[in-house]
């Protein structure tokens, strides 16, 4: 047998996470992807660059490879619906050429990246949070609730934050040189000359790698719900701009990101029908069996790149363990590592690919032929 | 401390012409046992020096019979050599000098046991790897994948392949569902819907109701399907068995099921106001009863008392009525048992040869310090002697004189006790009539309901009603007081003990 692994059998699969933000991919086996790249395409009409993307496509990054040398594949896509699901398998092998084919909800692939085939998974990304009950290894989709409050959500409240404070955004690629100023005050800096002319959506995406940053670097999510007494004491993190301008910034902290776990005090949000994170998942729950939820109490696994705000696991365990009965045993599971939360999808796809009990539910090209497109449906929980 | 206790200890003579002591001493390799009396066969043997056995012990016949021809000298034999890594006193316990046959009957293995062992890398040649296509038998369509594998492994069946098990669904023909599967509440067509999930997801239920296709069909809860499914079971279980074959059938209620789901349903949503209502109310029964039982104590006390006096009171009627009338004492029949809390029992004196009389005068230490105070001041007052001549008589009936004191006594107590509880309660008892009528004239009064004063005196009362119930404990008599302090004291000399 081989492999020193423990029931592992290295068939030489790739695994691909498709995500709306980023793209991972790397060989099955390994505990990182090799290359996590930003989903975005990039366009070139005559030297210029740039549209955003469209997800279905979303396989050809800037620099992806598109030979494989290996025969099989595994993909992970989030599924919004059949067509898009039966397109992409047409696509791989028909396209592709591959041997074997096989999609996983990246759910179920988080649970298991943390051990568990059972558990309530609560993914804050990009797009959206969601929070998913997986039972034995299957997702179950009554139970999954949505809510689009998450980090491009984030990422427009502190645009408008730097909007009201009256600073501009400049991505780093404009600026030739900066001076530094003293705090607060307006920027000064000189423009690139000899700037290519760049596309309006191009120019749009690095000014939110600027907001980005911002939000990963500063952002804050506080213990208790956002009170402005308590915040107006929090201790304030200095961050500079590229463009020079430089500030310190205190309550707005803490305020951004409750907007997350409390709605009802953003701003932007039409009414209060947004559901907050901890209710998100107690949602969830609710909607399922009664006999599974000590189950998915008891192992709540946190992903996706936007738990990794300070603070954010804290509170939400604080959330949970208030509105469960006290009887509930409650556990989150939220790995510490950076790589690990935004990755965790991957990584649990690289330990199924690997599996020696996994082979036999690959979908092979013959199967394809005979089964067509459905045989997905079938095949792939 | 472990290692002489085989051997006779060395005189101081002899441990001077030790040459340990004599010479240099060369370092000790070993850590000896902290305190021990080594003996010189042991500094020996820490030290590894060669001496054999017979110099190392002393026998009594060296001593004693030293003119006499010292007895041949015991060959060499073999010596064990401790295995390394062996602590000296565990070989010791195995292998000492002197019994060397006390050996175990089988040899054991002693190179490996008290050594780590360690992976031997680079002994052998490499093992070529080779890029194998396999085929795996679970699967369905034979599809060929490859994979890095030993090459002297080519051929073999692929291990995993056993770990593909499958649940056994039971799969039934169209005339068997017409004959015996018929059912009004499901078609044939969600029958089937229903089975080819359970097989999809190995009866697997709660993910089977999760991927049911309620549009199509009903909306089924979790216990449908499982009733469905395992009545299904059962009938074809029945029906393939034939006659005469026992077949155990799973029986699934699902009428308990649906109850037991709907209880826990109830138990999840409690609010927290209930949980702490719950707890409330189970503190509250559990005061209740031990007061209960307290109650049923005292009255049983009392009650021993009461008796107990009536019983001795007859028994002094009886005796000095027969004593008078001189009749045959009817011992027997009227001696009931007293009881020992009653009165005093002076033990019987039963001693071997002589004694003094007024031993059996003696009180005996079970009475406590106050009854004893409460004995001498009642004879003082009617003019007894404390320490009356000992006479038979005398004896006989000062004890009981003294009996009776204490009986008398404790009844006194009782009753004061009694009397007390009687007021409290009566007290109590006024008081929450008070209350009570308090609301009611309040009410009354109010023509148009003051929706203030509604709940305060609501709040009222119930807080009255509390400080009453609250009130009542253990009622506080004066000497149940003092007890409580006394083992409040103990507790107390604790506290100080502790910092």
């Amino acid at each position: 047998m081989s492999g020193g692994v423990y029931g592992g059998d290295e068939v030489g699969a790739l695994v691909f996470d498709m995500g709306s933000y980023s793209v991972r991919a790397g060989y099955a086996g390994e505990d990182c992807p090799k290359a996590d790249f930003p989903t975005v395409i990039g366009v070139t009409l005559d030297r210029e660059d740039g549209s955003t993307l469209m997800e279905t496509d979303g396989e050809k990054g800037k620099q992806s490879a598109t030979t494989y040398y290996i025969d099989t594949n595994q993909l992970r896509v989030p599924r919004e619906s059949m067509e898009v699901i039966e397109k992409l398998t047409e696509l791989m092998f028909e396209h592709y050429n591959i041997p074997a084919f096989f999609l996983c909800k990246s759910a179920v692939l988080s649970a298991f990246a943390n051990g568990r085939s059972t558990g309530l998974v609560l993914d804050s990304g990009s797009t959206h949070t969601t929070a998913i009950p997986v039972h034995d290894g299957y997702v179950l989709q009554q139970g999954i609730v949505k809510s689009p409050l998450a980090g491009d959500f984030m990422s427009m409240q502190c645009r408008e934050l730097f909007q009201e404070l009256g600073v501009e955004i400049v991505p780093p690629y404009v600026i030739a040189s900066k001076d530094s100023v003293r705090e607060g005050a307006p920027a000064i800096w000189k423009k690139k000359e000899k700037l290519p002319q760049v596309t309006r959506s191009w120019h749009n995406y690095m000014c939110n790698t600027v907001i980005q940053d911002f939000q990963a670097s500063v952002l804050q999510v506080s213990d208790s719900p956002y009170d402005e007494q308590v915040a107006a004491q929090m201790p304030t993190v200095h961050y500079e701009l590229p463009n020079g301008y430089n500030c310190d910034f205190g309550a707005e902290r803490l305020k951004i990101p409750d907007g997350l776990l409390d709605p009802s005090n953003a701003k932007g949000l039409s009414g209060n029908t947004m559901l907050g994170v901890g209710h998100v998942v107690t949602t969830s729950v609710g909607m399922c069996d009664i006999d599974i939820r000590p189950g998915l109490y008891g192992s709540v696994v946190v992903t996706g790149g936007n738990t990794l705000i300070q603070g954010f696991t804290d509170r939400l365990n604080r959330e949970l363990s208030q509105k469960t009965p006290p009887s509930m045993r409650l556990k989150l599971i939220a790995n510490n590592t950076t790589v690990e939360r935004r990755f965790s999808a991957w990584i649990g796809g690289s330990i199924l690919a690997s599996l020696g009990t996994f082979q036999q539910m690959w979908i092979s090209k013959q199967e394809y032929e005979e089964g067509g497109k459905q045989c997905v449906d079938r095949k792939c929980p | 401390v472990a290692s002489c206790f085989t051997r006779a200890r060395p005189t101081a003579a002899e441990c001077l012409q030790n040459p340990w002591i004599q010479g240099d001493r060369p370092p000790s390799k070993h850590t000896d046992s902290s305190l021990t009396m080594a003996t010189g066969a042991d500094v020996r043997d820490i030290l590894e020096l060669a001496g054999g056995d017979d110099s190392g012990l002393i026998s009594k016949k060296d001593i004693i019979n030293s003119d006499k021809k010292k007895a041949k000298k015991v060959t060499e034999t073999l010596t064990f050599k401790r295995p390394e890594g062996m602590h000296r006193e565990v070989y010791a316990l195995l292998y000492s000098d002197k019994n060397r046959d006390a050996s175990p009957l089988l040899p054991s293995d002693t190179t490996q046991g008290y050594r780590t062992v360690k992976a031997k890398l680079g002994c052998k040649k490499v093992r070529p790897w080779k890029w194998m296509p396999f085929s795996n038998p679970a699967r369905k369509d034979g599809a060929i994948f490859h994979h890095w594998r030993r090459a002297a492994e080519e051929g073999k069946d692929y291990p995993f392949a056993r770990f593909n098990k499958t649940v056994q669904v039971p799969a039934y023909s169209e005339q068997e569902y017409q004959m015996y599967l018929h059912d009004d509440g499901w078609t044939k067509a969600e029958t089937d819907h229903l089975f080819d999930l359970c097989k999809r997801f190995d009866l697997r239920f709660i993910v089977i109701h999760d991927r049911y296709d309620h549009q199509q069909y009903r909306k089924r809860s979790v216990e449908d399907l499982k009733e469905r499914y395992y009545s299904i079971c059962g009938k074809l279980a029945k029906v393939r068995a034939g006659t005469g074959t026992e077949t155990k059938i799973y029986i699934f209620d699902a009428g308990h099921e649906r109850r037991r789901k709907e209880q826990l349903e109830r138990l999840f949503n409690r609010t927290p106001e209930q949980v702490a209502e719950e707890e409330y109310l189970i503190q509250e029964l559990r005061k209740i009863e031990t007061r209960k039982k307290e109650r049923e104590k005292k009255a049983q006390d009392l009650q021993k008392l009461i008796t107990a006096a009536d019983t001795t009171t007859e028994m002094r009627r009886a005796e000095r009525k027969a004593t008078k009338k001189k009749l045959p004492q009817k011992r027997e029949t009227e001696k009931p048992a007293v009881p020992e809390t009653a009165g005093i029992r002076f033990p019987d004196f039963k001693s071997a040869g002589v004694s003094l009389r007024s031993q059996r005068m003696k009180l005996p230490s079970s009475v406590g310090q106050k009854k004893i105070k409460a004995i001498e001041q009642i004879l003082t007052e009617q003019g007894v002697d404390l320490n009356p001549m000992p006479t038979e008589e005398i004896v006989q009936m000062f004890n009981e004189l003294r009996s009776d004191l204490v009986l008398v006594y404790e009844l006194k107590q009782a009753y004061s006790n009694c009397e007390y509880e009687q007021q409290m309660l009566q007290h109590r008892y006024d008081a929450l009539l008070k209350a009570g009528g308090a609301v009611t004239p309040h009410s009354e009064s109010s023509g148009a309901p003051d929706s203030q004063s509604w709940p305060g005196a609501d709040d009222i009362k119930t807080e009255a009603k509390e400080q009453i119930i609250d009130v009542v404990g253990a009622p506080l008599t004066p000497n149940s007081r003092k007890r409580r302090e006394s083992a409040s004291s103990s507790s107390s000399i604790k506290k100080v003990k502790k910092p």
